[in-house]
């Protein structure tokens, strides 16, 4: 026997360890379709759906895009888009500023291990609160309008930036601001010349980055009326107004790549 | 700009901080959007948001908190329904994702015409968001738990592909040339060479993106996709305590998944 043929027969045989796991893998996908409200008779009907849905996507609205006769200019998908990508950019800006400090006070390196620990759970509360949700309460005081939009994702954002701005905080240098003591800077300086140019670019791609999720979540917050694509979304979906639906499809693909696009240059630039 | 007399007579001119541009076009992006987002205070009721914070997270009439929670256990099922939607879609739609990975991987396939196409599929995918996937699916076969399976199965194939990718073509090539140099065929080296060193983080990103999923298909049910979210929708305009509920199971069911993804994840680095 060569040593090769020696050093194969060695290898762990985990067959049955494989085995056992895809079946317990197959069982639990069984049991999710299992589900008693799967409607299997629906897939008769799959063809003409697909029939309804494909004449509908081809009769493009271009009125409806732009909003000119018979709707008007703050009805058409053009409109409502930029209203989205507002609702997403300044809320995105609110929850970058309320995350700062929330970023030092769950960072180790500046407020100690103790304080750390709580500040982290409040970002994970507001992390793991469903945006959808807080909207859903935010409309109560609100009122039906982008402005809740706005506020949902300043909010929300706060969870995810505030956790990555203390990561950020916390992998700087210390040196420098070492080197600040040494000359005899104060707390402001110690700030200006020590931190922030440290943190800045890592704060800025974080949020440029936080601005593509936000994008994305601002087209479905309309769903329960704050504002953006998400109400006529939802009305068009429920109608089945396929003509309609595409176009609103196409605006947010387009406003997705493109703010994608933007934002993954600048990242780019940044690092 | 100012400049400065140094000792030796030379001057310096402090230049000029690109920042004020960056910070001058964000005030004016800042200004136009806000344009479009109507402030109107006469609609804004902050004693409202007190009332519905209540009425959620107290029972409701002649309810007792013992109904209250008590309604929490006939939440079994939703809960069950989640949790399967976001399992079988994050596994099937993760499988879907491996080819697609494969064939986007430029130092794989290193034909353009091969990997362009197959990123531009996946680019167009992931622009939609679940919730618009859960609404056509509900269009196709209804509302229950299917349509949750198709989104979130869909959603998981988008960015599992694209995540893959990324991982695929930052690989160390070696062992794959080792392979072909000794005769092997492109699914042997794929099988020898590839998949160990991506195997890991391809499981890590599977509990990751089942951590995401399970976020959002408690909200799916919401546009008729099952789950949590239909148990919102139904109760939103009279149970609000039911509602209230609602959300604290998915609160809980949420915090459980992440802390569970998060040790899994340490445990596979």
């Amino acid at each position: 026997m060569t040593r090769a043929e020696e050093t194969l027969r060695k290898k762990p045989k985990k067959w049955l360890i494989n085995l056992v796991f895809i079946v317990a893998i197959i069982a639990a996908l069984a049991i999710s379709f299992s589900g008693s409200r799967i409607n299997w008779t629906r897939f008769e009907t799959i063809g003409i759906s697909l029939r309804i849905m494909f004449t509908g996507l081809a009769d493009f609205k271009f009125n409806f895009l732009f909003g000119t006769d018979p709707y008007h200019f703050e009805e058409g998908v053009v409109y409502m888009t930029l209203v989205t990508l507002a609702i997403a950019f300044i809320g995105t800006f609110i929850g970058a500023v309320l995350a700062i400090p929330f970023g030092f006070l769950a960072s180790v390196n500046v407020v100690g291990k103790k304080i750390a620990r709580i500040g982290e759970a409040i970002l994970v509360i507001i992390r793991v609160f469903p945006e959808i949700v807080l909207a859903l309460i935010l409309v109560k005081g609100f009122g039906m309008n982008a402005l809740t939009g706005v506020l949902t994702i300043g909010i929300h954002s706060i969870g995810m930036l505030g956790k990555l701005f203390a990561e950020a905080i916390d992998n700087m240098d210390k040196s420098p601001l070492e080197a600040l003591d040494a000359v005899g800077a104060n707390s402001w300086q110690k700030i200006r010349y020590g931190i922030i140019p440290q943190v800045a670019a890592d704060i800025s791609s974080i949020t440029l980055y936080r601005l593509d999720i936000n994008v994305r979540s601002a087209t479905v917050l309309g769903i329960v009326g704050a504002g953006g694509l998400g109400a006529s979304l939802i009305l068009s979906a429920e109608n089945w107004n396929w003509d309609i639906l595409g176009t609103i499809l196409l605006a947010i693909i387009v406003m997705v790549l493109a703010v994608d696009a933007v934002s993954s240059y600048l990242r780019g630039k940044l690092l | 700009m100012t400049k400065f007399t140094l000792e030796n007579g030379k001057t310096v001119t402090k230049p000029f901080n690109k920042i004020w541009i960056i910070v001058g076009v964000v005030i004016l992006l800042l200004y136009l959007f806000s344009l479009l987002i109507p402030v109107n205070l006469g609609l804004i009721q902050l004693s409202e948001l007190k009332v519905i914070l209540q009425k959620m997270f107290s029972p409701k009439g002649t309810r007792t908190w013992g109904d209250y929670f008590g309604y929490l256990l006939t939440l079994q099922e939703p809960l069950v329904d989640t949790l399967s939607m976001s399992f079988a879609g994050t596994l099937i739609g993760s499988l879907m994702a491996i080819p697609l990975a494969v064939l986007s991987a430029k130092n794989i396939v290193k034909k353009a015409y091969i990997y362009l196409p197959a990123r531009t599929i996946m680019n167009l995918f992931r622009t939609i968001p679940a919730m618009v996937l859960a609404l056509i699916a509900v269009f196709f076969v209804g509302i229950g738990v299917l349509s949750g399976i198709i989104a979130i199965t869909l959603f998981t194939f988008s960015i599992m592909s694209k995540m893959l990718y990324e991982v695929i073509e930052t690989i160390d090539m070696n062992p794959v040339e080792a392979l072909e140099s000794t005769g092997a065929s492109k699914i042997e080296s794929l099988r020898y060479a590839v998949m160990p060193q991506v195997t890991p983080i391809f499981l890590s990103y599977l509990i990751y993106i089942f951590e995401i999923n399970v976020r959002s298909s408690t909200i799916l049910g919401y546009v008729g996709a099952g789950g949590i979210g239909m148990i919102i929708k139904d109760n939103i305009l009279y149970n609000y305590d039911r509602v209230g509920a609602s959300i604290i199971l998915m609160f809980f069911v949420i915090l459980v998944v992440q802390l569970f993804s998060s040790f899994a994840r340490g445990r596979l680095q």
